[in-house]
């Protein structure tokens, strides 16, 4: 129950926030919007007029995978450098719950609602390109679960950089392309990304918006490299989070600006 | 006895980025505080105060040593140990600016796993007797300094721990405001029964709050008393001579090497030497010289002293007093 209450209340910041900002809010989504119109018109203008449909298709998954990867990934360092800047990194790290259930509620509290923006989203871009993905919810939450597992291994991977080193930014940028390698790049060019955080799942759902294929078309293998990055990942990043947790707490450097 | 907070033998030290040379902030320290106590930690900057707090809070791992909260060790059960403490941080960190005082209530109560309802009476009863009820929608970035650290308080109170730290909760105040915080301290610590450990370098807060003081200087304790006793002891060794006639320059410098004294020439051919000595023998010396100078001693009081003038002398006198009995 406690954990739900902090979870709620995280929850809630986080809309709050977004409430308060709601310029910063809605100039974000025109953005990805804008961003999203761009790639369609330049598939429509200099592609091979015969694969444009799985162009935009694939552009259209692609691009909204990286964006929530950035939101999420990036969005904890983002957050944890913000807590420095504000002094209250410290207070958070007085609750008895303990700081990383606070990380994990904002990640899952960010997530959801990232998820309800993209979903939207989603919906205007196929409605710009004139062309519709198969939706199946049933096949694509499974997946999706599990892609979003290792999302958050790296989130904590992330967030434990942002407690030692603070001013991560930079980094942040970079990773914007690294995240994007990691959701554009099909496996079929590169198999060996599959065990990478979120490349096989990102594949995954691409097969059943694109392809319109369903869980049962999926090997065994398919889903061994999916819950077994999922899971490895989502511990590394929780152990070398605590990691890092530690050598600040150590080194006096928590909540150094 | 199980204590609110027990410090054993806490050490660290640090080293600096570009020497390398190692800086030892805290060197050994041990202290209890019984439940329902209101302790002042006083030392200059760089005494070690806030490295010492952080290891109580959890915020910094010790070298070695050990800090236990209601029993709970704050190395291997930290968070269990998190239950009993709250803290309020120095400075405006314990606040979301963008966010009003009591969505600041709510969200840290969540923090500690409270819903907003089972919060909603405690933060409206609190609201009220921190005078935040008209702000309770304002954000805290419209809010004064002083508002701000009654909301950081009033969380701290929230969260009903039976310990509270405090760090400089004076800091940066008007006097108004800080008199305000001062009463609020008192209040709380009477009220409430709890366990209050306040970082200051704000005397009045010390007399007028605290029961008992641990004054810290170079990462060690120097003093470590009760506030009554401290000013008593040292009200026996202030003395004010008012003396007919001037002191030989000699004299003077022979009291400024061995005593801290003011001196002032009066116009009416009249000095007065406020002196503060260490031993009871040192008053005879005293009056030895100033019959050897041929001053007629008129008068011999006791100077009243604040704590300001406790802390100057323990820090500055080099003098190190241990823990009473009465502890």
């Amino acid at each position: 129950m406690k954990w739900w209450n902090l979870f709620k209340s995280n929850f809630r910041r986080e809309v709050i926030l977004l409430k308060r900002y709601l310029p910063n809010t809605i100039s974000m989504i025109l953005t990805f919007y804008f961003i999203f119109l761009g790639m369609f018109l330049g598939i429509q203008i200099v592609g091979d007029p015969s694969s444009a449909e799985m162009n935009i298709q694939y552009v259209i998954v692609n691009y909204i995978f990286w964006y929530l990867a950035m939101a999420t990934m990036s969005g904890i360092g983002w957050m944890v450098s913000n807590e420095v800047v504000l002094g209250t990194l410290e207070q958070l790290y007085m609750s008895p719950l303990g700081a990383y259930r606070i990380f994990l509620s904002r990640i899952v509290a960010t997530t959801i609602i990232e998820l309800i923006t993209i979903s939207a989203m989603l919906f205007i871009s196929m409605l710009t390109a004139g062309t519709w993905l198969n939706i199946d919810v049933l096949s694509i939450f499974p997946i999706l679960l599990f892609t979003l597992i290792s999302m958050f291994g790296v989130s904590f991977m992330i967030a434990g950089m942002s407690v030692i080193f603070k001013q991560i930014q930079s980094f942040l940028q970079i990773s914007q392309f690294l995240f994007m390698g990691l959701t554009f790049v099909p496996l079929s060019i590169a198999p060996w990304l599959a065990l990478a955080p979120i490349v096989k799942g990102v594949d995954m759902i691409r097969e059943v918006m694109i392809k319109g294929v369903s869980l049962v078309d999926f090997t065994v293998v398919d889903y061994t490299i999916l819950v077994a990055t999922s899971v490895i990942y989502f511990i590394i990043g929780i152990f070398l989070f605590f990691k890092c947790e530690k050598f600040a707490m150590e080194k006096g450097i928590l909540g150094q600006h | 006895m199980t204590f609110a907070v027990e410090v054993k033998d806490l050490k660290k030290s640090y080293k600096k980025r570009k020497t390398k040379e190692k800086i030892e902030a805290v060197k050994g320290i041990s202290f209890q505080v019984k439940k329902g106590e209101v302790v002042g930690l006083l030392g200059p900057n760089g005494a070690g105060k806030t490295t010492l707090i952080k290891m109580m809070c959890g915020l910094l791992i010790p070298d070695s040593g050990s800090c236990f909260v209601n029993g709970y060790d704050m190395k291997n059960q930290r968070l269990k140990a998190l239950e009993h403490i709250s803290v309020v941080l120095e400075g405006n960190r314990n606040l979301y600016w963008r966010l009003t005082v009591r969505e600041n209530l709510e969200y840290f109560a969540g923090n500690r796993g409270f819903s907003r309802n089972e919060v909603s009476n405690k933060i409206n009863e609190l609201l009220e007797r921190l005078n935040l009820k008209e702000k309770e929608n304002e954000m805290v970035n419209t809010l004064s300094r002083g508002m701000q650290q009654k909301t950081s308080i009033a969380v701290a109170l929230l969260s009903n721990t039976d310990v509270i730290y405090l760090d400089e909760p004076t800091l940066g105040l008007d006097i108004e405001t800080s008199y305000e915080i001062r009463k609020l301290l008192k209040s709380i610590a009477v009220q409430e029964e709890k366990t209050i450990i306040i970082s200051t370098h704000d005397m009045p807060v010390v007399q007028e709050v605290c029961d008992r003081v641990i004054i810290v200087n170079h990462g060690q304790i120097v003093a470590d008393d009760r506030v009554h006793n401290l000013l008593q002891l040292f009200e026996s060794k202030a003395y004010s001579f008012t003396l007919n006639g001037h002191l030989s320059s000699e004299s003077i410098n022979y009291l400024s090497r061995r005593y801290v004294v003011n001196i002032r020439n009066e116009n009416n051919g009249k000095t007065i030497l406020d002196v503060n000595i260490l031993k009871g023998e040192d008053l005879y010396e005293i009056i030895d010289l100033l019959k050897a100078n041929q001053v007629l001693i008129e008068k011999i009081d006791r100077t009243t002293v604040d704590f300001e003038e406790v802390f100057m002398k323990i820090v500055k006198g080099g003098e190190r007093f241990e823990m009473v009995e009465s502890l």
